[in-house]
């Protein structure tokens, strides 16, 4: 067995999702909210092509393609009030009025994903509240009703929203398989300590790979 | 209505961050202190500080809740994986799985919540727990730092709950991965909340605004 999947080989393409977390202007482009609040948004732009990679590799070989979008309603009836506060104290906060439409509500061009990886008709798009894809919305419904038992968790960031997702799969009893090419966090050593806590002891959540390593995991699953 | 205790200068910011906490509101949270962790992770003196958070809590009318990891049963696949790597899920029952005797939680009005994961919101009752009766902040202690502490704060930060870790009553599988962990849960002014000494939390338990 590929030493890729954590425990067992999956039953086929459609037992694999390919999971994107939050690949969305606001966190990954010039002109979103990163970039408005004065951060650097290197280390999160320089995954996109690796993602995109990620990305035609999964279409080629026909898993499961899911892609999550950070964001609240329009109303903001579902953002926590300590959310926004602490956002705000940048100056620009969640449901704040900014260049590229209101910070991380739904529907704005910020909230949008970047051009270079827009979802393909017929992929699952889950806009989630939280940090983790699994709290508040219907994800594990859609996998478990796709037949879906493997995930591979890609995107940004690392520490936050990747992170969470890959340990809520695990916790609900998929395989998990995290890219360490296809993820980046805003800061890069916290992106080193959350590799570091995914990694240790062989990895107790799930495994960590890269793009190579899918590649190859995808090859076994067409052949 | 219970008295207003005074804000606690956490990092990254003063908790909680509308400044209102009493005995109404708020709960200790302790993770996971059971006599197979404790033991593997060398966290006697972690063990100690938690048990002075639990008795200060009731003294102040706080709740405090516990949370203990175990199994009931065969594991699934990705558990026995997780306990061939060394993070075995102790037998319900066994000496491993007790909840150590300095928190005091015999004394029978200490809710424990059992679960097989991390995270003691998952297919527990915990969430139902804290919002019938109106709690809003939680303050966290736990072992491992970026296992059952790190879940549970991210799972109650997602919820909407203000939470805070202190960190001498956390203990990772190395000092590394602590530090790490509780550097990005204060990471852009407090991406799950914050972080403080016991003693900051010990001095506005006393002290009433």
């Amino acid at each position: 067995m590929n030493a890729f999947w954590p425990c067992s080989q999956p039953k086929g393409p459609k037992a694999v999702a390919l999971v994107v977390i939050d690949m969305q202007v606001d966190f990954c482009a010039p002109g979103g909210w990163v970039d408005q609040l004065g951060e650097d948004v290197g280390n999160t732009r320089s995954v996109i092509p690796a993602v995109a990679e990620a990305l035609a590799t999964a279409r080629e070989t026909g898993l499961v393609i899911v892609h999550t979008r950070e964001g609240h309603q329009r109303d903001l009836s579902d953002l926590p009030a300590n959310k926004q506060w602490r956002t705000r104290v940048h100056g620009l906060g969640i449901g704040d009025e900014g260049v590229s439409g209101r910070i991380l509500v739904r529907g704005e061009p910020g909230f949008e994903i970047v051009p270079e990886l827009a979802p393909l008709p017929g992929e699952i798009v889950i806009d989630k509240p939280g940090k983790s894809s699994f709290h508040a919305t219907d994800l594990d419904a859609r996998l478990k009703a796709a037949g879906v038992t493997h995930l591979v968790v890609i995107g940004v960031t690392s520490d936050c929203c990747v992170q969470a997702t890959y340990r809520d799969g695990f916790e609900r009893g998929y395989e998990c398989v995290v890219l360490e090419d296809c993820t980046a966090a805003v800061e890069t050593p916290n992106h080193e300590a959350t590799m570091d806590i995914l990694k240790a002891f062989g990895g107790r959540w799930g495994t960590v790979s890269d793009l190579s390593g899918l590649r190859a995991a995808a090859g076994e699953l067409c052949g | 209505m219970a008295e207003r205790f005074s804000i606690i200068e956490s990092d990254p910011y003063s908790w909680p961050f509308d400044g209102r906490w009493s005995a109404d509101d708020s709960a200790l949270l302790i993770l996971g202190f059971q006599i197979g962790t404790i033991a593997a992770l060398h966290a006697d003196a972690e063990l100690a500080v938690a048990g002075e958070l639990a008795d200060a809590a009731r003294s102040a009318g706080l709740p405090v809740i516990a949370s203990r990891r175990g199994r009931d049963g065969a594991l699934s696949p990705v558990a026995s994986r997780r306990a061939l790597r060394g993070d075995p899920l102790f037998e319900a029952g066994s000496a491993e799985w007790q909840i150590a005797d300095a928190l005091g939680v015999a004394d029978g009005d200490t809710p424990i919540f059992d679960y097989a994961g991390d995270n003691a919101f998952y297919s527990t009752g915990l969430e139902a727990w804290l919002r019938t009766r109106g709690i809003r902040n939680l303050v966290l202690a736990g072992l491992p730092t970026e296992g059952l502490l790190h879940a549970t704060q991210r799972a109650a930060n997602d919820m909407g709950f203000e939470c805070m870790a202190i960190s001498d009553a956390c203990k990772g599988t190395t000092e590394a991965r602590h530090n790490g962990q509780l550097r990005i849960t204060a990471f852009g002014n407090g991406l799950f909340g914050t972080v403080a000494r016991s003693n900051q939390f010990l001095a506005a338990l006393r002290a009433p605004a």
